[in-house]
């Protein structure tokens, strides 16, 4: 169903993530930085041959799981804050089972399902939490984003700490069960975010359940009046976003870091971000992905080159986001 | 004492009124009439300061009035009571009277409000509470406290004299019950003696003749008369409201035939606090009508009925269907639900996608899980040409309808596959006489065609012209009222839960 | 008696509160309006920010809370402005709120390093003596009411007028109609957009001065993400306190005491056997399972979340 009228609902995107990009530059100016200069380093950093574009698109991954886990909860009108959290979790279960599992593809499949399964259970105990003590959503997840981090944190100081190291850290894992490179940094996990952005489209747009997805998200009564099992729906769509976290965790372990210390990371709120300004859509979330990868490879780049803090990167997130909800919010005028 | 003439106001390509006049004498009750889309609430909104006429002048108690605010307008003496209440209902009566009718900021003085509003309870004869919470309250009573507020803002005091002010009064009796209207009238001649001058805006007829001295009646946004009530009949006052002719009432067909199947069988069904062994059935080629004031159990039985209400007992029967097939599936109820936007409609969702939701898992629109997109624009085309929705062109979102093709819309989704059943609540809500008319039709000519069809009904006319059988739901309790084989004002004293007779 | 494990601890709690309940008295505020603002999380941290850096580049303690009042407040405006007035979603800008606030104060604090501004102006910073010292060594009282922060018995304070406000004035009305029912409201002739911006506007300025608290009193420094998912907590604890002050109170009581307790466990004995997350968890832990176990009481205001 691809028609005149959904593809006019891209030019809000382009344009806040244009704008976004435009105002970083005029700060950037502001602060002195010649923004010519920034932009170029920016782009070569991220986009300007091969072996940076293969770091951009490695960046990407879980960007764009997270993303399409996003995509999912939002899209059935589940408020899933806690992919951040879901996302730990599925490190922490790949690296339990990539490291104690004898080495082999088996174990990089049972370690992508494990961490899969730990990002539903994750989210499932938010959801349980809402539909029997009615814990809001939005504050449980948040919560738990929290705890999670936390957890982590203490287990990887703990049981899964690397035997003989001081370090926060758990061991490495073996070879012959990570994630085969395509063109060092990226691995093969990007092709199974791709095939997963493709199924997620195609459920979304050609199948009873992905239809009725949207409408239960989009008006939950008439959904029940037509027979829709709302409950059911939005359950799969919120165990499903979780699961999508987990694995995002999950390939990132198997793929580039192959072990996990306790530190900051942010794919699971960048991938919200991600998903708004692909205006959740599922082929939509992968180049709004490489964009976000984007930003970020190039604002690393800048900082080597020009001394540029890096957290520029995570300012244009912000903005890029707000951009797509005032882009939305005029739309909306417009119509009504 | 209130003049306005040759009100002109335009909106968009729209025009809502074209020259409209309206003259009202001081300490009077003026009724104004017309149908919905005539430009009554357009003409009370410019005098109420909610909008600003493109043209045509005001003047009150001789003086030009040109309110640019509600605020402004109280501060003439002019109060409004709309037809929606703005009412808080978490709040309390006195909150509710001190955020519409206070000034500034500062601390409320509780005693001096509650002494306001008590007098002027007593005044007017009907009691008030300020300690009420609104919510609580009775929709009768609330809508005292509506005209209490809008009195108290309109600068009433305890005391002091009620001339002087006019209060608006848009469609008071469209959400009470007939003992309620028995109240309310009366009540609206006693302020009218003390000096307010009352504007009764209505389109039933009987009430207006009653109790309004004159009357004004506008129709396509003009006045067309305007004069004394004494002499005027409701023959000549309904044909100057709609113009040439009227569509005929869709009629009470034959009743069910005596071997008629059961479609609708319902066996002491209780919900905690909402319904109490509630018994009745629906046969083939029937309509039966459940009359009764909004909110006495209407909305809880027909959620058990389509098996969406979880604390529901009793037995709930629908011979030829099994209990998972309700709302799905190719013979599942017609449901026409009570707020179409709500209940019915993905407004951001198009056209085709809606005349599509609840038959979207089955042949021909989708198959083995996979939706065929090109069997729902034919079925989507299909409908809209047998229902007559009036679509502008392409596949609009279905948000861009107007309320009665939209309504339409919903219609055509629940009749079109001949259902053995149909669900319908205040199908006519919001609709113009035609497209009222139309939705009525349809129900009746489903009717004749087999279907048994379960009739909700705010609209007490609308519901005696096409029921065969008439049930009065009041507190959760289901009565026959033994229609029709009764009069309409027993129907009346069981919906407000007062013996069939006195 | 002052040396009992209980009324330190007390003390203690008291202390973690205070920005507790002053973000809190904010966001109730806010929320009683009709507006919920999740980015209160970023407004915290925006404070502890402004607030170290005015501290540390002048010196003046006061000055530092101005700035970081202002900060919070100008950047809730941009917020509201955006929920209110543009009618976006207000989960969703609290989140764009809470990204641009950690990306701006990461750089903020990179360019800050490098310019050598990384401590206070010694004697700069606030103690914990109101009164000047005088009453600290009175029993019970001493500890509880005298040791503490100036800003803890002005947030005091502030909770009896706000809560008074609230349910005795016409003000106090419209914050509460505002939330439950905005069309009455409008048709009483209040202007709804602009009462709901003003309480957003208040709501930063108040998380800002608890961002200031945490900076320039409480720990004297600044490090990235240290508002520490205050702002989340808060969020939690209005809910927790059916959006009522003295609840909230009450919840943010509690949690101080959840605080203290589980700093006091740490420095105790044998407890570096455990990692220390174990212990930082305590209180998210603690304001879960107290949400859960929560009756589900009287719910919030109507209109919450939803643009006007």
């Amino acid at each position: 169903m691809l028609d005149l009228r959904r593809l006019a609902a891209v030019w809000p995107a382009v344009v806040a993530a244009v704008g976004a990009a435009g105002l970083l530059l005029l700060g950037l100016s502001i602060a002195g930085v010649d923004p010519g200069e920034a932009a170029l380093t920016a782009w070569r950093g991220a986009f300007g041959s091969w072996s940076r574009l293969a770091v951009t698109a490695s960046e990407a991954v879980p960007l764009v799981l997270c993303g399409l886990g996003a995509a999912l909860a939002l899209r059935s009108g589940t408020w899933n804050i806690g992919l951040e959290g879901q996302c730990l979790l599925g490190m922490v279960a790949a690296i339990a089972v990539l490291v104690t599992m004898p080495p082999g593809a088996a174990a990089c499949a049972v370690g992508l399902l494990a961490g899969a399964l730990a990002g539903a259970a994750w989210c499932g105990i938010a959801v349980a939490l809402e539909r029997t003590r009615g814990v809001p959503l939005v504050l449980s997840t948040i919560l738990l984003n929290t705890v999670a981090a936390m957890l982590l944190g203490a287990l990887v100081q703990g049981p899964l700490q690397a035997s003989g190291s001081a370090a926060p850290e758990t061991a490495v894992v073996p070879e012959a069960s990570r994630l085969a490179m395509l063109a060092s940094p990226l691995h093969v996990g990007a092709v199974l975010a791709v095939i997963l952005a493709v199924v997620s489209w195609l459920v979304q747009q050609r199948t009873v359940l992905g239809f009725e997805l949207t409408v239960a998200g989009r008006n939950p009564e008439a959904a029940r009046f037509a027979g829709i099992p709302v409950g059911l729906r939005t359950l799969q769509a919120a165990l499903g976003s979780g699961a999508l976290a987990g694995l995002a965790g999950a390939v990132q372990v198997a793929g580039v870091t192959w072990f996990v210390s306790d530190g900051a990371r942010s794919w699971g709120y960048a991938g919200i971000a991600v998903a708004l300004l692909a205006r959740l859509h599922p082929l939509g979330v992968v180049l709004s992905a490489l964009f976000f990868a984007g930003l970020a490879v190039g604002a690393r780049a800048l900082e080597r080159r020009m001394e540029v803090p890096h957290d520029l990167g995570v300012i244009a997130q912000g903005l890029a986001v707000a951009a797509v909800l005032l882009a939305g919010a005029l739309a909306a005028r417009k119509r009504t | 004492m209130l003049t306005l003439s040759g009100i002109h106001k335009q909106f968009d390509t729209a025009v809502a009124l074209d020259g409209a006049d309206l003259s009202v004498t001081a300490g009077t009750v003026h009724g104004l009439l017309g149908e919905n889309g005539a430009g009554k609430s357009t003409l009370m909104k410019v005098l109420f300061g909610l909008l600003r006429p493109d043209a045509g002048s005001m003047t009150l108690s001789g003086q030009a009035y040109r309110p640019h605010s509600p605020r402004d307008a109280a501060g003439h003496g002019i109060g409004m009571v709309h037809q929606h209440f703005t009412l808080a209902p978490t709040l309390s009566v006195r909150d509710n009277c001190v955020l519409a009718a206070g000034r500034g900021l500062g601390l409320i003085d509780q005693h001096a409000w509650d002494r306001r509003i008590l007098a002027l309870g007593e005044r007017l004869s009907w009691p008030l509470d300020p300690d009420a919470m609104v919510g609580s309250l009775a929709v009768g009573q609330q809508q005292r406290v509506e005209i209490a507020k809008a009195l108290l803002a309109a600068g009433v005091d305890a005391s002091g004299p009620l001339t002087g002010r006019m209060l608006i009064l848009d469609e008071p009796t469209a959400v009470l019950t007939p003992p309620e209207v028995e109240e309310l009238l009366p009540a609206v001649r006693r302020l009218a003696e003390a000096g307010t001058t009352v504007l009764f805006i209505s389109h039933k007829l009987p009430e207006v003749l009653r109790i309004c001295d004159a009357l004004t009646v506008l129709r396509g946004g003009r006045t067309v008369y305007t004069g004394q009530t004494l002499g005027m009949d409701a023959e000549h006052l309904a044909d100057l409201m709609v113009g040439a002719g009227r569509p005929g009432a869709a009629g009470r067909g034959a009743g069910a035939a005596v071997d008629a199947p059961v479609r609708l069988s319902v066996q002491a069904l209780q919900v905690p606090g909402a319904l109490h062994q509630v018994t009745f059935q629906v046969r083939a080629g029937e309509v039966v009508g459940i009359a009764g004031v909004d909110g006495n159990g209407q909305r809880e039985l027909v959620r058990a009925i389509l098996g969406l209400q979880a604390d529901a007992t009793g037995t709930i029967d629908t011979p030829s269907l099994p209990a998972n097939q309700r709302l799905r599936g190719p013979h599942r109820i017609g449901v026409i639900p009570d707020d179409r936007q709500r209940e019915a409609l993905v407004l951001d969702l198009p056209l085709s996608e809606n005349l599509a939701l609840g038959d979207h898992r089955d042949s021909p629109l989708a198959c083995a899980g996979w939706l065929l997109p090109a069997a729902w624009r034919l079925h989507a085309q299909d409908l809209v040409h047998r229902f007559g929705v009036r679509v502008p062109a392409g596949d609009v979102l279905a948000g861009a309808l107007s309320g009665g093709n939209q309504q339409r819309a919903v219609v055509a989704r629940a009749l079109h596959g001949g259902p053995g059943l149909v669900v319908a609540v205040n199908p006519t809500r919001g609709l113009d006489i035609a497209a009222s008319a139309d939705v009525l039709g349809r129900l009746a000519s489903a009717r004749s065609l087999g279907t048994g069809v379960l009739l909700v009904h705010h609209d007490l006319d609308e519901l005696l012209g096409i029921s065969d059988r008439v049930l009065v739901l009041y507190g959760g309790v289901l009565v026959d009222s033994g229609w029709p084989s009764c009069e309409r004002s027993v129907i009346g004293r069981l919906m407000m839960g007062l013996p069939a007779h006195a | 008696m002052n040396d009992w494990l209980v009324v330190i601890l007390l003390a203690q709690a008291l202390v973690a509160a205070t920005p507790l309940v002053l973000a809190g008295l904010g966001e109730l505020v806010a929320e009683r309006s009709g507006v919920l603002n999740i980015g209160i999380e970023g407004l915290v941290l925006a404070g502890c920010l402004a607030g170290f850096a005015t501290a540390a580049a002048t010196g003046h303690p006061w000055l530092a809370f101005a700035a970081a009042i202002g900060t919070g407040s100008l950047l809730a405006l941009a917020f509201g402005l955006m929920t209110v007035y543009a009618r976006c979603d207000q989960i969703v800008s609290g989140l764009a709120l809470n990204l641009v606030i950690i990306g701006g104060t990461g750089t903020a604090w990179s360019v800050m390093q490098t310019h050598g501004l990384t401590t206070m102006v010694p004697g700069s910073g606030f103690d914990r003596d109101w009164c000047g010292g005088w009453g600290v060594d009175l029993p019970l009282i001493g500890p509880l009411l005298f040791r503490q922060y100036g800003l803890t018995v002005v947030v005091a304070i502030l909770a009896l007028v706000t809560a008074w406000i609230l349910a005795r004035t016409r003000l106090g009305l419209i914050i509460r109609a505002l939330g439950d029912e905005p069309d009455a409201c409008a048709a009483a002739g209040v202007p709804v957009r602009r009462w709901r911006l003003l309480a957003v506007v208040g709501a930063g300025a108040a998380a800002g001065a608890a961002g200031a608290f945490l900076a320039i009193m409480r720990t004297n420094s600044f490090v990235p993400m240290m508002s520490g998912g205050l702002g989340f907590i808060v969020l939690a604890l209005v809910m927790f306190g059916r959006w009522r002050v003295g609840w909230m109170i009450s919840g943010c009581v509690l949690f101080g005491l959840a605080d203290a307790t589980q700093q006091h466990l740490q420095s105790q004995a044998g407890a570096n056997r455990l990692p220390y997350q174990v212990w930082q968890v305590i209180p998210y832990a603690t304001a879960l399972i107290v949400l859960a176990l929560m009756r589900r009481g009287r719910a919030g205001p109507r209109a919450l979340g939803q643009p006007w």
